[in-house]
């Protein structure tokens, strides 16, 4: 590829990025944040296996933990960050 | 002055401003560095922490900041003259509108990505939080009275508006089906729920409300007004997939054509300036010293650009040197809509008569009729142009009204939320947020309304340099260039402030306000009362802190000595 049909792919890429960020990025931002929600859900659900507390029969808890785990650190912050209601204008 | 001359000054004020001082202060004094981490991938979780390229988050800080206001404002404040407000909106921007917007981003970048709660309470005081936070729900309320009422005036100024609105909404909600629950392709919704809108648009030029529902129905601001609360309680309790996102996605289509063709418009007709440079200094709706400062907001400066910078731009960031194009490039793109708005109002009237008698009726006639006309220059037909203009107009205004009663419900929520548990469910926080902005929007007197809102508005921005400047402080970093807009913008908007509602409480003593507007003007007053009193209390703590961080730079210098 030459200098200049970089240059050009490269501009359309920009184009399309803007067009993307005006039009669709507030929407993946709100389902990755309802996604996360759910996560809440089934860390709470978890909790008590971590805890070595069972509250669900073992078998249930037991097979989501796998899919939990690798989420945890991220929750932790996401739970211990100061928030107010200016968090959720954007 | 001819159009194309006024689109050229306001471009090379755009290029000098962005190249070469924002370059200067990311440079030399923020020192941004791409290697340093910021806090998106820092604390990335895939939620609100997320590296994003930056011509992504450039559309996202647009549609997030471009509301109504760059196009209202500059229509109105053309009363003092085209040229008083084309210097404020450039000289504001270029040095108080980038600076605000940028640094509320580096600011919470440079603080893990924290929000201005978070800021106020760590730079200047624990009190400051309280306030400002309190501070904000009242803007918010200005903010939706000032937009609900622009959406209400558009359904009764331009009677093809209505039925466009409806074919939006439908377009929109069909859009969320279509890609979230039918799973269809997205190009294919697109291009669907678009057409839909543009043939809703069409239809209402040819099948206006009043041809419809009948003049009564037409022309009443209640029945307009609950209109735009219900698609707000909407937008405020459903899924967010299901109504409010996908209709701005729609929408958002829509503005970008339509400012696309508008601006190739301009240059295909370029006319000149047929309005005067300078009316007088002080005119009906109050002095051009403070009033036009605050009737121009975004465009210029605006606070609620601050709290998009630093709640969702900022944890956004992939490298540092992104914070410039993203923070202070998207403001002085919208400081070329307030330029194109302005043209708009200073060209499309043959005389200064003409003008007053449209400004009479509202700016929403005005930005319709200059829409049609650069539409038409392009080839569409003058009837579609028009009403593509008021749905473009609606769009705005609409997009943040209906996410303002959405945060309104969450604030009622959490201030709220400890004294009765009744705050806390969705539906009570709704109702009281509408029925606040319903009582502004029918019985506030419009003019007084966009001016409370635009002296909150560029409060709020006040507030937020404030506490660019004490971060600055705190780091040692010459602070100047937000210390003394900031110090503009306060003596600015308190005084609009304290004017307007001088102005208003006359009104109302004299009894000039009768019947259900003492409602709404009596509410005003006392916004814009608890507004000046919380801003002082706010620069009072501000000071404080100031004092504080001056204190500690001095205690090496003193202790060598």
């Amino acid at each position: 590829m030459t200098e200049e049909e970089k240059k050009k792919r490269g501009f359309f890429q920009a184009i399309k990025e803007f067009v993307y960020g005006m039009a669709a990025h507030d929407s993946y931002r709100f389902a990755m944040k309802t996604r996360a929600s759910m996560e809440h859900l089934f860390i709470l659900i978890t909790m008590g296996d971590m805890l070595g507390v069972p509250i669900l029969p073992p078998y249930y808890s037991l097979r989501l933990l796998p899919y939990v785990v690798p989420q945890i650190s991220t929750w932790k912050r996401r739970m211990l960050r100061e928030k107010d209601f200016t968090d959720g204008l954007a | 002055m001819n159009s194309v001359v006024v689109l050229i000054i306001g471009f090379f004020v755009f290029f000098i401003g962005y190249r070469y001082y924002a370059k200067y202060i990311d440079a030399k004094i923020i020192k941004s560095d791409p290697k340093r981490t910021t806090p998106a991938k820092m604390y990335m979780d895939g939620v609100e922490f997320m590296p994003t390229s930056k011509n992504i988050l450039f559309g996202y800080q647009f549609k997030s900041i471009a509301g109504a206001a760059p196009v209202i404002g500059p229509i109105l404040a053309i009363q003092w003259g085209w040229l008083p407000a084309l210097l404020w909106l450039l000289l504001g921007a270029f040095f108080i509108g980038w600076v605000h917007d940028y640094s509320s981003a580096v600011v919470a970048m440079r603080n893990e990505g924290a929000s201005f709660g978070g800021l106020s309470y760590k730079l200047i005081s624990p009190r400051a939080r309280i306030i400002l936070l309190c501070f904000v729900y009242f803007f918010l309320l200005l903010i939706a009275g000032a937009f609900g009422a622009v959406v209400v005036n558009a359904a009764i100024d331009q009677k093809s508006s209505p039925v466009a609105w409806l074919f939006f909404t439908i377009g929109g909600v069909l859009a969320g089906q279509m890609i979230y629950r039918w799973k269809k392709d997205i190009i294919l919704a697109t291009v669907v729920t678009v057409a839909i809108s543009l043939f809703g648009i069409w239809l209402g030029s040819v099948a206006p409300s009043n041809n419809i529902l009948g003049e009564g129905i037409a022309n009443s601001r209640l029945v307009w007004a609950i209109a735009a609360l219900i698609f707000c309680y909407f937008a405020a309790v459903l899924p967010i997939w299901r109504f409010a996102l996908p209709i701005n996605y729609v929408t958002s289509y829509i503005v970008f054509l339509g400012l696309l063709l508008g601006i190739i418009g301009v240059f295909v007709l370029h006319p000149n300036f047929t309005l005067p440079a300078y009316t007088s200094f002080d005119i009906k709706i109050g002095p051009l010293w403070p009033i036009m400062f605050v009737t121009i907001g975004c465009g210029a400066v605006s606070g609620w650009h601050s709290i998009v910078s630093s709640s969702g731009t900022a944890r956004q960031l992939e490298y540092e040197t992104d914070a410039r194009p993203v923070g202070g490039g998207v403001m002085f793109v919208e400081m070329m809509l307030g330029v194109f708005a302005l043209v708009i109002a200073g060209t499309i009237y043959a005389s200064s008569s003409e003008y007053t008698a449209a400004i009479a009726k509202g700016p929403i006639d005005i930005f319709a009729s200059g829409v049609g006309k650069f539409l038409g220059a392009v080839g569409v037909p003058d009837a579609f142009g028009r009403a593509y203009g008021s749905v473009m107009l609606i769009v705005l205004a609409v997009t943040i009204l209906q996410l303002v009663i959405r945060f309104m419900r969450v604030a009622t929520s959490e201030m709220l939320g400890d004294i009765s548990p009744i705050f806390k469910n969705v539906h009570i926080g709704t109702i009281i947020a509408s029925l606040l902005t319903l009582a502004l929007i029918l019985t506030g007197w419009w003019q007084y309304l966009w001016i409370l809102f635009g002296g909150a508005n560029q409060l709020m921005a006040s507030m937020a340099l404030m506490l660019m400047t004490a971060w600055l402080m705190s780091q040692g970093k010459p602070y100047g260039w937000t210390f003394y807009p900031m110090i503009f913008m306060f003596f600015t908007t308190t005084t609009a402030l304290i004017v307007t509602s001088y102005r208003l409480f006359k009104q109302v003593c004299s009894g000039a306000v009768k019947g259900e507007a003492l409602v709404g003007n009596i509410l005003m007053i006392l916004v814009g009362i608890f507004l000046v009193i919380a801003a002082i209390i706010l620069a009072v703590e501000g000071i404080k802190a100031f004092s504080r961080y001056r204190a500690l730079r001095t205690q090496p210098a003193a202790a060598v000595a």
